[in-house]
């Protein structure tokens, strides 16, 4: 045995130069001819379609659990609606404005006098442009730092693995994953019969971009975007029409009660409304946008004019160009994409979160669903809490909502209990001279356990993460009540609330 | 007796357990059940009948299945053929030749003879017999 150890090599195998081999036969051209038995490298774990906050948050997390990950994006820049055309911007315009606003009516009661307040559009506007570009370019270092790979271009479907991309620098590449998601996001509705030019028939992306001050402005839909672009405008000195089909503003979520309360509100800061209203055509032909709105019940024909229309009757999937029907994959009848509980779709490695498929259309909930989809893929195992998504709306004040409304339990016929605080008999409201609003909280009888939470007044938006943390826990009132809360606090009137709730308010 | 009353009292408010409970590190569940359940956001709360996995009806014929087909990458096809003509559809010429194309080889029993198996001589089977003894016979 120790001998044939000792046999040199060449006796057995002559030695040949590697550089004598000629190239055979290449690999991509043998695949052509014979069945490729690995997997060929440029195939990724998962392929994503959409750089909106669905997609950028899962390939961020894919790239974190090891998975080889890819992700294309048309926009250009990555971060989607909400980064480039939507809850960022309008927040930083919505600051602004209301700064702006704050130092033109509400300063000589606090003791302060200013001189000649201007305001400066062009800068207004930069200043919204420098925190989208910080925010954006800060998600491309999150992408390098976990190794995703940042595809510019338009994907669609080739097959149900491959995915052809039209690079925006020209070309065309492919790229084939073993995981594809969907997370392609949503666009804003148009009004039938109203052309969108973004200049005078604008949606909520041309509305954070006007490059002077309307005169007057009509918004089609009172819901959560339409009142906060409304309340940008209105706070530079656009005359603002609310019309909203509905009886209430703030959309169908809102608390009646929240609803009634913004909405006075709101036409104490000069913005009218018009509910139970619809809109039966536009003109855009003339010098001002016209509109020919009739009460829902008839009877009641009107034409309004303005030299702005916004229409902001909701947002609708985009599936547009992905070439779904090459795979055979359906949409719902509002276009949504069909998905199962872990978000796959027919084609089990398909998946889908966002905009693009069912639920709310909220960034968080896209983000909370990114990371579930990860989960189940890379785990098999993955959660989302729907019944505990939190609802804001950025107008001042804030409205902000968890759980159930007062109507949705009165129309399961669920006994509640309910309790409210006022921000007006809140000591930190008080010193801000900020007191409108309330929180209100609604609570089995039973159990305690917490329904649901609405909040109008300053800062609810970051109030209602308390609730939502107090929901997701399976919280009673109670429990809240007995929480100590730091003194002078609004979030004492969370407490207090629950204090209501469960028993009485020390201070109301 | 009123002492112990606020005693009482103090020792139940103590008590008093909170709806909300520590449960420790989340595990993921030994056995989940996969099969396709409809979204909780679901409108109808129905998932479509294609939902229903390895439904025999996803692919319409053999042609179809291996064009989707996944076996570490996809089944590629070696003829392309028209979808409106299906196979045989089209004539022989119109495939184009069937030889490999210059520098491809189906086996590499075809290759030329320097990129072959070198062929063993007698004197290295024997050696390989004779375990290496040969060498020195």
């Amino acid at each position: 045995m120790l001998a044939s150890r000792l046999i040199p090599r060449y006796t057995v195998r002559p030695v040949v130069a590697k550089s004598t081999l000629p190239k055979v036969v290449s690999a991509p051209a043998l695949s052509q001819w014979s069945r490729a038995y690995s997997a060929s490298s440029d195939e990724k774990d998962l392929v994503i379609i959409g750089g909106g906050v669905a997609g950028y948050v899962a390939a961020i997390k894919a790239g974190q659990e090891g998975l080889k990950v890819a992700c294309i994006e048309k926009r250009g820049v990555l971060g989607g609606t909400c980064l480039n055309v939507g809850c960022i911007p309008s927040k930083s315009l919505l600051n602004n404005s209301h700064l702006y606003h704050q130092i033109l009516h509400d300063t000589k009661n606090r003791g302060i006098e200013v001189g000649d307040v201007k305001l400066n559009l062009a800068n207004l506007m930069k200043a919204k442009e420098t925190s989208v570009s910080g925010l954006t370019k800060g998600i491309e270092f999150l992408f390098k730092k976990n190794g995703v790979e940042y595809i510019k271009g338009e994907g669609s479907f080739v097959n149900e693995h491959e995915i052809k991309v039209a690079l925006n620098e020209g070309g065309e590449t492919s790229v084939k994953g073993k995981n594809i998601l969907i997370a392609t996001g949503s666009e804003a509705t148009p009004f039938p019969g109203l052309e969108i030019d973004e200049k005078r028939v604008i949606t909520s992306t041309g509305a954070l971009s006007l490059e002077k001050i309307p005169e007057s402005m009509l918004v089609i839909g009172g819901g959560i975007i339409g009142l906060e672009m409304a309340s940008v405008w209105s706070r530079l000195g656009t005359k603002v029409t609310v019309v909203e089909f509905l009886g209430q503003i703030g959309g169908p979520g809102m608390d009646t009660e929240v609803s009634k309360t913004i909405q006075k509100l709101l036409k104490k800061q000069g913005l009218d409304f018009k509910l139970n209203t619809k809109v039966l055509s536009g003109d855009a032909s003339g010098e001002k946008v016209q509109l020919t709105v009739d009460s829902v019940k008839g009877g009641k024909e009107e034409t309004l004019d303005a030299e702005t229309v916004l229409v902001a009757i909701g947002r609708r999937p985009y599936t547009a160009g992905l070439g779904l029907e090459n795979i055979g994959l359906e949409t719902d009848e509002r276009g949504r994409v069909i998905i199962d509980s872990e978000y796959r779709t027919k084609h089990p490695h398909i998946r889908s979160v966002g905009d693009v498929t069912f639920g709310p259309m909220l960034a968080h909930k896209a983000e909370e669903e990114a990371v579930a989809a990860i989960e189940h893929i890379k785990k098999g195992h993955g959660h989302v809490n729907y019944a505990a998504i939190p609802s804001v709306m950025y107008t001042h004040p804030e409205v902000a909502w968890v759980g159930q409304s007062e109507q949705d339990l009165k129309n399961q016929n669920i006994p509640y209990r309910v309790g409210t605080f006022p921000f007006s008999a809140n000591s930190r409201a008080k010193t801000n001279l900020d007191t409108d609003g309330l929180v209100k909280m609604l609570a089995d009888p039973e159990t305690d356990r917490l329904l649901g939470v609405h909040i109008v007044g300053p800062n609810a938006g970051e109030m209602i993460a308390e609730g939502t943390l107090a929901l997701e826990y399976g919280a009673s009132s109670e429990d809240i009540a007995r929480t100590c809360h730091a003194h002078p606090t609004l979030a004492e009137a969370f407490k207090e609330a629950a204090m209501a709730t469960h028993g009485k308010a020390i201070h109301f | 007796m009123y002492a112990t009353r606020a005693l009482r009292q103090a020792a139940a408010h103590a008590q008093r357990t909170p709806s909300i409970r520590f449960l420790g590190p989340r595990t993921i569940p030994s056995s989940i059940d996969h099969t396709p359940k409809p979204h909780p956001a679901s409108p109808d709360g129905k998932l479509p009948a294609s939902f229903v996995s390895n439904s025999p009806s996803r692919h319409s014929s053999f042609s179809s299945y291996r064009d989707h087909a996944q076996q570490h990458g996809p089944l590629q096809k070696s003829i392309r053929y028209s979808e409106a003509n299906g196979v045989g559809g089209s004539s022989g010429s119109a495939l184009g030749s069937v030889a490999a194309p210059a520098g491809m080889y189906f086996d590499t029993s075809e290759l030329p003879a320097r990129f072959r198996r070198a062929p063993i001589e007698l004197e290295e089977i024997e050696a390989v017999e004779s375990g290496g003894a040969a060498l020195f016979g």
